[in-house]
């Protein structure tokens, strides 16, 4: 479905991702691993458009994507959440979601300005289908309450439910878990999952590796821009490249 | 439709349409033409403002509707409502060329790009002397074109008739902009200035959003403009000088930007006091830094959070 060929960015001379060859398909959900300043994110904004490639190319359901401006992506079915992560926090928490989910019900200007009962109509829907979300990820028992007051937990949630409701084939998490205590992090996964089960491929960004281990079919490892494995979680534990660059040998091993 | 929950605006415009018949004074009815118009450009300023693009030019679209309506009607014999019309339609044309490039740059640039843009404006209306008289201005221009409605005829040489257009059409645009402002278009705006790039990655084109914005804004600016011409039969650069536009803003500012009806309260009071006050008058530029101050650090919601500001304190 999501395919990268040959994918690489360069920043004057620092190569930040360097022939990526990258594949997602329906059903999956794929961990891109590696240390920090591996590139990892660098790959997201690639993909998304957040970023021009220096070389290489980003194929989507068959159509080349590469290099096109982040909306137009996304419309295409291709959303992502940020590492720092982002939400309206000036909005409630059902506001937001909305905010993306008017997407999903298409709408035209004069309508909404003569409000006409079509667009009462399509509205709603964007409404209904919002609160739906609020539902799936458990937080619609604060559908009204202001973004910037939510728990951190709540926030990165909230960020994924945002996500969820401009109607993604494929959804890229950047460390979705960043913060959370285990409880958080435990329901969090049991949602990722059931994401990936009603359809929505998933790309994950994590540096929990206990989480990456359980929850991912596969994994690709990044260092320093290149990836130096790829294989299922077992075969990655396994891989000395893998354990010497990120997992650790001793103590502090994952 | 429920009429139950609109009472108090309908009260509001009962109000409003008794005034002028109440103030006989033609002066008074003047500075309540002055207010109608501020108001409808401050709320065209505002919507504008929702997406986070605070325009420093607004005054310039004004002016291009005003000469571009005044030139149409005396010198191409357009008739006046056409012609005002078409003044906006003027100004809607310069703000979509010139939105391509401003609309993608931050906010700072973007204050700095319409302040030129405004400064320029007045500057070649000033020049091209041939065309709009340069700093003595255009004279004369024709008032707006008699009506006949019910076997009455309706004839604007009087500031009375004047004033009841001005009343009508800030209804309409005010009820066009607060349709905007309150459907998904104004909550994307909304959305957009909090935080650009979150909205980019679900799929919404800012862009698209900021441009139409500001087309729409400006467009009322120039029919506002071109209004203005027909009504005061006079006009000069100089009437549309960056001081307005600084203005514009202010009476946003104080009246504040939350809230839809801030920026009409704000026009409205700004309007009326230095008009009615020869003190406020004399001092304005300084009175005017002083409350901008004074609701900049106090009162940042602006005069329309006034009320519930009281009653917070009120609560402690």
């Amino acid at each position: 479905m999501l395919e990268t060929r040959k994918l690489t960015k360069n920043f004057k001379g620092l190569h930040a991702v360097t022939d990526l060859d990258l594949s997602i398909d329906v059903g999956e959900i794929v961990g891109l691993i590696g240390p920090n300043g591996a590139g990892k994110t660098t790959v997201f904004n690639l993909i998304t458009g957040f970023l021009k490639p220096t070389k290489g190319e980003v194929i989507f359901d068959g159509e080349d994507i590469t290099g096109k401006k982040p909306h137009v992506i996304a419309k295409r079915g291709v959303v992502r959440t940020f590492q720092l992560d982002r939400i309206f926090l000036d909005f409630s928490v059902i506001q937001n979601v909305v905010t993306a989910s008017h997407l999903y019900a298409g709408v035209g200007f004069l309508e909404a300005v003569f409000d006409t009962s079509h667009y009462k109509e399509k509205n709603k829907g964007a409404w209904d289908h919002a609160m739906k979300i609020l539902e799936f990820v458990k937080l619609e028992n604060k559908k009204n309450e202001i973004a910037r007051n939510l728990s951190h937990g709540h926030q990165k949630l909230l960020a994924i439910a945002v996500g969820l409701a401009a109607n993604p084939k494929i959804l890229l998490l950047d460390e979705p878990l960043g913060g959370m205590n285990p409880a958080e992090v435990d329901s969090t996964l049991k949602i990722i999952g059931e994401i990936r089960n009603r359809g929505t491929a998933i790309l994950l960004i994590e540096h929990n590796m206990k989480a990456v281990m359980s929850t991912c079919d596969r994994l690709i490892v990044l260092n320093f821009g290149e990836e130096i494995a790829r294989g299922t979680p077992e075969e990655m534990q396994q891989n000395n490249d893998v354990i010497h660059a990120y997992l650790g040998v001793g103590k502090y091993a994952a | 439709m429920k009429l139950g929950k609109y009472w108090g605006y309908i009260l509001l415009i009962i109000v409003v349409f008794a005034v002028p018949v109440v103030v006989r004074n033609d002066y008074y009815l003047h500075i309540l033409v002055l207010c109608a118009i501020n108001i409808m450009l401050t709320a065209s300023l505002r919507s504008i403002a929702t997406s986070g693009q605070i325009s420093l030019g607004h005054a310039g679209f004004m002016c291009i509707g005003a000469y571009a309506s005044a030139i149409m009607s005396m010198k191409f014999g357009v008739p006046v409502y056409a012609s005002m019309l078409l003044g906006g339609v003027t100004a809607l044309v310069v703000a979509a060329i010139i939105s391509y490039p401003i609309t993608r740059v931050k906010t700072v640039y973007f204050v700095m790009l319409t302040m030129f843009l405004g400064t320029v404006v007045t500057l070649v209306v000033t020049q091209w002397r041939s065309l709009t008289g340069g700093t003595t201005g255009i004279i004369n221009i024709p008032p707006l074109g008699t009506i006949s409605i019910f076997g009455l005829s309706i004839d604007f040489s009087s500031k009375m008739p004047n004033l009841y257009f001005a009343i009508i059409l800030m209804l309409i645009i005010l009820l066009f902009l607060y349709r905007i402002d309150r459907s998904y278009i104004g909550s994307t705006l909304q959305a957009i200035s909090q935080d650009d790039t979150l909205v980019a990655s679900i799929g919404i084109n800012l862009v698209k959003y900021k441009i139409i914005m500001f087309c729409i804004g400006c467009f009322i600016a120039g029919l506002v403009g071109g209004f203005y011409a027909h009504y005061m039969s006079v006009i000069v650069p100089n009437s549309f000088s960056l001081f307005y536009s600084i203005y514009l803003l202010v009476y946003m500012i104080v009246g504040g930007t939350n809230r839809f009806a801030g920026a009409i309260l704000g026009a409205f009071i700004l309007t009326l006091v230095p008009e009615v006050s020869r003190v406020f008058l004399e001092y304005q530029p300084f009175i005017f830094v002083l409350v901008l101050y004074l609701v900049i650090f106090l009162l940042p919601g602006g005069l329309v959070s006034l009320p519930k500001y009281i009653l917070s304190r009120i609560k402690k």
